[in-house]
């Protein structure tokens, strides 16, 4: 009874739904599914990637952007000048360009938004990122000037981070949080909170052609099997920046196509050198020799990644190469010995505080398997989310097993990482050195010299920093094979749908 | 009459206090505070803006003063505002009920609705490979989990009719047909179980029922086997049936929480869920508040059935 009523409803549901799809007008609207929802939508304001996903360079625009080879290029701003002591930087911008409330984009507005993000009220998340920023003036309607306190090399990368608003959002805290106005190729249409945030093209974008779409649907689907029905079945025409495992799973589904590129972000295994045994220099280095790495990107990754040093090699700019780091041969007993030399016992018992995120407890326990052949005895400790931030703030561990997001520019990982006292030291480590080199490198105007002192912070960082660096992933988006234009970017920025279109 | 329903009330308001006292401290002892959660893992933070925030949240304050806070609020009709998003815990409330009410009607409806023709046809065929082969049905319908169920209808659906659009939800007014072909699937989810169990218990009370005497007498008077049956038999049956119901109307919602993750539904599964990781605080007492509320009040209801239901305890 229950089977064949089962059935019957499903066919009933069946013709309910056929009724529904047929009269769907075709507009362009690409339909995303995505695993989480977005807690809020103002740019200066959000910290979590699920936010930033939705709005950056779809609803926002900086005054500069970041290409797909992550480098530079014009945005509001058309051009720039610098003065020669590296403390002055004039804007012009595109002249006639609109908010998407109809109203212009002006200096004026550039130097609110600089304002609003640097107010200790507004109490914004990215406030470091223009912390150099002294004074930010309005020459005219379309010229922009930042006088800075000193010479600030990553400033041109930082300052495409922040999104321009309207200047009546100075001391607002509360709007743009539920409805956005920005500048970009879409603009804010809908949000139904847990099931969609939908946005529409934007007639007033500034560059011609752009977009193609008529608009881009958010579909917030958490579960990751009906997100890969979505998009097999093709309710869906993306599904952005998917992880090895759900790609492989996609792989070869009529229709659907895979897009990818090495990412910025990387696995990580923390150490808290602030008490033993990884006060110890030496402990650090046995570590990273007692890891194999391409072992843990072929049982953790599915072999898609490569082994990366403190930075990705998608900086292709900045990266050193591995085989620059000894430490970077697995060779646990080069490992024992240096435990030996370090004069601690052996086994070294220590604990791993493990991100609840598939990829990183499988990294986790593959590397757990390799220390534990090297002198080490790992315990792990699979944790609740608030739980494993609670105890990275605090400095609560001996090891953690996670992800980190990358950054653009090599400054703004490394100052707020490694620098004693940086924001993001929960290593608390400390070395004179690099401190000299990470404050000496970020007021560097000529690029060649930067990337020296970098190499050498590099160099220092691989074998004995508070981070043994892991493997920098494939990033992959899927799309219906009818899509076309768009590309994936190793900061999984999803600016190219202003170039996505559907094909018939 | 008034009395009853005088003292249900009473015993209601003991168990909200007694819920959300429980609520508040079981939720605060989940470690990791809203503030860690909310200002996240990579961002530049410092301890003043941490301090900062957990003042203004007023999360600084002993756990007594908070829930003194809170409790007094909420007699005043204000259950706070939503950590994360500034609104009135109300008006996220308001935003996701309806989705989870319509699947806990639609799921009733079809498992209840079906299950005493279910039980009827399982007691007439009692004894034979039929009822043997309906009843081992029953058993699976009981074990399989909602979720598991949940993903294999979508799969089987995505491969059958890939052109049907039914993940998700829209609201029933903007399109009644596509509101109620999305929920489908997911009402049949939950109502599976509601079927098997209801079902069963129709078919073991009808069986009891028709060896009793008035049945005989029933039968003595030259009452067809069909009268018998619904007139005299079911009327019975009726009354575990209905306390089973009100309990279940309370499961529906554990049920919920996964169906709604699965089929990517917006409703009070899926703010729990949030509230929960994001330690909103405000948010998910009141959401559990109502949920206990709306339970407590569904079997009040119950009760009143009976005395619809059994004429005993009409006096």
């Amino acid at each position: 009874m229950a089977a064949i009523s089962l059935r019957n409803i499903l066919l009933t549901g069946a013709m309910l739904g056929a009724f529904v799809v047929a009269p769907m007008a075709r507009a362009q609207i690409l339909e995303v599914g995505v695993d989480a929802s977005p807690v809020g939508l103002d740019p200066h304001l959000i910290t979590a990637f699920p936010s930033f996903q939705v709005v950056s360079g779809t609803i926002y625009e900086g005054l500069t952007a970041i290409d797909k080879d992550l480098r530079v290029q014009p945005s509001l701003a058309a051009s720039w000048t610098i003065s020669a002591d590296g403390k002055t930087y004039v804007f012009k911008l595109r002249p006639g360009m609109h908010f998407h409330d109809g109203s212009p984009v002006e200096a004026a507005d550039v130097v609110a938004s600089i304002r609003r993000v640097k107010s200790k009220d507004m109490a914004s998340p990215m406030a470091s990122r223009v912390g150099t920023v002294d004074q930010a003036n309005a020459i005219d309607a379309t010229t922009v000037e930042l006088k800075l306190t000193e010479p600030t090399a990553p400033l041109l990368i930082s300052i495409a981070t922040i999104a321009i608003v309207p200047r009546g959002f100075e001391a607002d805290k509360a709007s743009l949080q539920k409805a956005p106005v920005g500048t970009g190729p879409f603009k804010f249409k809908e949000w139904q909170p847990n099931g969609f945030i939908q946005l529409t093209k934007f007639d007033g974008y500034w560059r011609a052609g752009a977009p193609k779409l008529d608009g881009v649907k958010f579909n917030i689907v958490p579960e990751s099997a009906t997100r890969q029905v979505g998009v097999s079945s093709g309710q869906f025409a993306m599904l952005a920046n998917i992880d090895a495992a759900t790609a492989m799973q996609l792989k070869g589904k009529p229709n659907v196509r895979l897009v990818e590129t090495l990412e910025l972000a990387y696995s990580l295994i923390g150490m808290n050198t602030s008490k033993p045994p990884f006060d110890n220099a030496k402990v650090r280095e046995a570590l990273n020799y007692a890891l194999n790495r391409p072992e843990i990107i072929a049982a953790a990754l599915f072999g898609a990644g490569v082994p990366g040093g403190p930075l990705s090699p998608a900086l292709k700019d900045w990266a050193a190469d591995t085989s620059s780091f000894p430490c970077y041969k697995y060779d646990p007993a080069k490992a024992m010995a240096l435990l030996k030399e370090a004069g601690v016992t052996m086994p070294v018992s220590i604990t791993m505080n493990v991100l609840p995120r598939q990829d990183i407890k499988d990294i986790a326990q593959v590397a757990q398997a390799q220390l534990n052949k090297a002198g080490f005895k790992v315990e792990l400790k699979n944790q609740e989310l608030g739980q494993f931030i609670q105890d990275w703030r605090n400095s609560s561990f001996d090891t953690f097993a996670s992800t980190n997001g990358g950054s653009t520019d090599p400054d703004d990982y490394f100052y707020r990482t490694f620098r004693t006292g940086g924001s993001t030291n929960v290593f608390k480590y400390t070395n004179t050195e690099v401190d000299g080199l990470l404050d000496s490198a970020r007021q560097m105007p000529d690029p060649a010299e930067r990337k020296k002192a970098y190499s050498k912070v590099q160099a220092i960082l691989a074998c004995q920093g508070p981070i043994a660096h892991i493997a920098y992933g494939q990033i992959f988006s899927a799309v219906r094979s009818n899509v076309a234009g768009f590309e994936q970017i190793a900061n999984r920025s999803l600016v190219t749908l202003s170039d996505t279109s559907i094909t018939k | 009459m008034t009395r009853i329903v005088l003292a249900r009330l009473v015993d209601l308001g003991f168990v909200l206090i007694g819920i959300s006292a429980l609520v508040f401290c079981m939720i605060r002892f989940i470690p990791g505070d809203a503030v860690a959660i909310m200002l996240g893992a990579n961002t530049e933070v410092t301890p003043d803006r941490v301090a900062a925030l957990r003042t203004q949240l007023g999360l600084d304050q002993p756990l007594l003063v908070q829930y003194g806070r809170w409790a007094w609020a909420a007699l005043h009709g204000d259950l706070g505002t939503s950590l994360w998003t500034g609104r009135p815990v109300v008006a996220e409330i308001a935003l996701h009920i309806w989705p989870t009410v319509q699947l806990t009607v639609m799921a009733l409806g079809l498992g209840a609705g079906l299950s005493v023709p279910a039980g009827c046809m399982m007691a007439r065929l009692h004894g034979g490979t039929a009822d043997t082969l309906l009843r081992l049905g029953s058993v699976a319908g009981l074990t399989i989990p909602s979720f598991w169920l949940g993903i294999v209808m979508i799969l089987a659906l995505a491969t059958l009719a890939p052109s049907l659009q039914l993940l998700g939800y829209v609201p029933f007014f903007d399109d009644p047909l596509g509101n109620i072909a999305r929920l489908l699937l997911p009402a049949i989810c939950l109502a599976l179980p509601i079927l098997a169990n209801l079902s069963r218990l129709v078919r073991s009370a009808l069986l009891e029922s028709l060896g009793q005497d008035y049945i005989r007498t029933a039968r003595a008077k030259g009452l067809g086997e069909a009268r018998v049956l619904y007139r005299h038999a079911l009327a019975n049956a009726m009354i575990p049936f209905v306390t089973s119901l009100g309990i279940m109307t309370g499961y529906l919602l554990g049920g919920a929480i996964v169906v709604e993750q699965v089929f990517a539904i917006p409703g009070l599964g899926r703010l729990i869920l949030g509230a929960i990781s994001e330690r909103n605080y405000p948010l998910l007492q009141a959401v559990i508040l109502l949920v206990t509320a709306g339970f407590v009040v569904v079997n009040f209801a119950v009760d009143l059935l009976y005395r619809v239901i059994d004429p005993r305890l009409r006096g």
